[in-house]
């Protein structure tokens, strides 16, 4: 079971953002989408859960084509996929209980059990996912302005945990970060993908991070794949764009690793 | 309407005609947009379990929210139409109509229109704003990502409470207009207030409060309609929130008046005919 693309287009306007794009997802792997601002990279994410319709190609996730399911297939599918935005995208009319929560009280996750949850057992869970993203229950009752960015983050990250997906999709997580909650988010992806057993796809600019905790990385550049490596592949590769990318990071890397990646340039 | 200036229809024309035809085809489009909208809210209604604490709690708050501005309106607007008929009545001696004229047409006209434009104002801008926000922020994509469907979480109770609001705000503006045109007859045009109240039942029957009910539906839908729909495709950062709600309040207003043309010659259209089926004298 895992993520598959087939000749993905899709163009906005005059703009081909993807053009032929086909790759495939492991089970358990963390797949990093680097890219330039534009490239796609958020589209990409976007059409796994049917967000986005593709102007051809097909998305495969559990061998299912997601461009060919109706609204009840679709809903089946973002059951299965947890998706981190950009932005914390907490409904703000909610606590951060209810936001929490609201996976577990949709039509299709009350399907997939035997017996709906009772609200303790749903306190509970919420509970448990909190903890995972190391926030407290004292923050239950207040509302997503009355909590830092970062807590809203790790908030949205236990939303999309608490159902119980078996893909996390990220969309540049740590985007708007400090370094500190940088560093804490990427991992916390890391842990959750291992601890939890997941498949992970996530979105970023962030080649440190990608160098950190990805299993293969997938670069995109003028509407196509320039590369999919594994990450020692990323380290030794001559693409200028890579090397751009890794040239950022240089200074933020262990010496041991500055020192490698400086020998392969 | 800047969807339509790269209509490939239009290019070629002459700059005259580009320029009469870009806003005609400019609210074409939009009016093609809003009914689709509509059709995807109604075929939601439909099809999917209803959320009716959503929905009351929605009406709550937009009754909540516009009572003082309709007492305000409400008052002044029927103390204005008071004076302005009595103006006229007295120059023929038909001061006794007053009542009934000025009632006729705050059920008829003023009432909806005027309920209409407060909640186009104060409901459908937040509205506009509050969905565009919700979708610029991924908010919108979060809930469908999450499983649920927007349109059936988010707009539909938006929508109804809208429509519904505008019915119960416009019962309420007519009573409190009453109140202040009978205060002003009384108070500055020296009329008894029986005498006023005594020709308001053969002004005002049935059909004129149908048809002041029919016309604040018609343009309940419009405004919830356009706010969500504008709201709802909100594109591209704080920007894309501002010139949401900058076309929602444009094109409510623009609505809201054709509609307004169209329901008074359509109801009058419906009145003759039934007059004529039925034997109708007045409404």
């Amino acid at each position: 079971m895992s993520i598959r693309f087939e000749n993905l287009s899709k163009s906005f306007g005059p703009k081909t953002v993807l053009k032929n794009v086909s790759f495939e997802v492991a089970t358990g792997e963390i797949l990093f989408i680097l890219g330039k601002s534009g490239m796609g990279k958020s589209v990409t994410l976007k059409h796994i859960v049917g967000v986005m319709k593709p102007d051809e190609g097909r998305v495969f996730v559990d061998g299912r084509d997601v461009t060919q399911l109706d609204d009840n297939g679709l809903a089946d599918v973002r059951r299965k996929c947890g998706m981190v935005f950009q932005h914390p995208a907490l409904l703000d009319s909610l606590s951060v209980y209810q936001n929490v929560s609201f996976g577990l009280r949709t039509p299709q996750y009350i399907r997939s059990l035997p017996r709906p949850l009772t609200e303790e057992q749903i306190r509970a869970k919420v509970t448990e996912t909190l903890r995972l993203v190391n926030l407290g229950t004292d923050i239950f009752d207040r509302y997503p302005p009355e909590i830092s960015y970062g807590m809203q983050k790790r908030v949205s990250l236990a939303r999309t945990l608490a159902p119980g997906p078996t893909y996390l999709l990220f969309d540049e997580p740590t985007t708007g970060l400090d370094p500190i909650t940088t560093n804490a988010v990427n991992d916390l992806i890391y842990e959750l993908s291992r601890k939890l057993k997941v498949t992970s796809v996530v979105v970023s600019h962030d080649m440190q991070c990608a160098l950190k905790i990805a299993d293969r990385v997938l670069v995109l550049d003028n509407a196509g794949i320039l590369a999919l490596q594994t990450v020692p592949e990323i380290k030794r590769s001559r693409e200028p764009l890579i090397r751009d990318f890794l040239q950022e990071t240089l200074a933020l890397l262990p010496p041991e690793e500055r020192a490698e990646l400086e020998a392969n340039a | 309407m800047s969807t339509a200036k790269s209509s490939p229809a239009l290019q070629g024309a002459s700059p005259l005609a580009s320029a009469l035809l870009t806003p005609i085809a400019g609210t074409l489009h939009e009016v093609g947009s809003l009914v689709l909208f509509l059709k995807l809210i109604l075929r939601t209604a439909l099809t999917t379990s209803g959320n009716t604490p959503a929905v009351l709690e929605q009406i709550l708050s937009i009754c909540q929210r516009s009572l003082a501005t309709v007492t305000f309106a409400g008052t002044f607007v029927g103390a204005i139409i008071v004076l302005q008929f009595n103006a006229v009545l007295l120059v023929y001696d038909a001061q006794i109509f007053l009542g009934g004229l000025n009632t006729s047409a705050i059920v008829r006209e003023i009432g909806p229109l005027m309920i209409t434009f407060i909640l186009a104002g104060k409901i459908g801008a937040f509205t506009a704003a509050e969905l565009g926000t919700m979708r610029v922020t991924e908010q919108i994509d979060a809930v469908e990502c999450l499983g649920t469907n927007p349109v059936q979480y988010l707009v539909l109770p938006r929508f109804l409470g809208i429509v519904i609001s505008s019915l119960i705000l416009l019962a309420l503006g007519i009573m409190i207009s009453m109140v202040g045109s009978t205060f002003v007859a009384t108070v500055l045009c020296g009329m008894n207030p029986l005498q006023y109240m005594s020709t308001i039942t053969r002004f005002v029957g049935g059909w004129t409060l149908f048809c002041g009910a029919a016309k604040s539906f018609v343009y309940g839908v419009i405004v919830g309609g356009v706010a969500c729909h504008k709201g709802y495709t909100a594109r591209g950062g704080a920007r894309g929130v501002g010139t949401a709600v900058t076309q929602a309040a444009l094109y409510m207003s623009l609505f809201v008046i054709l509609a307004n043309y169209f329901t008074s010659n359509a109801l009058n259209w419906i009145y003759d005919f039934l007059a004529a089926a039925l034997g109708w004298v007045n409404g």
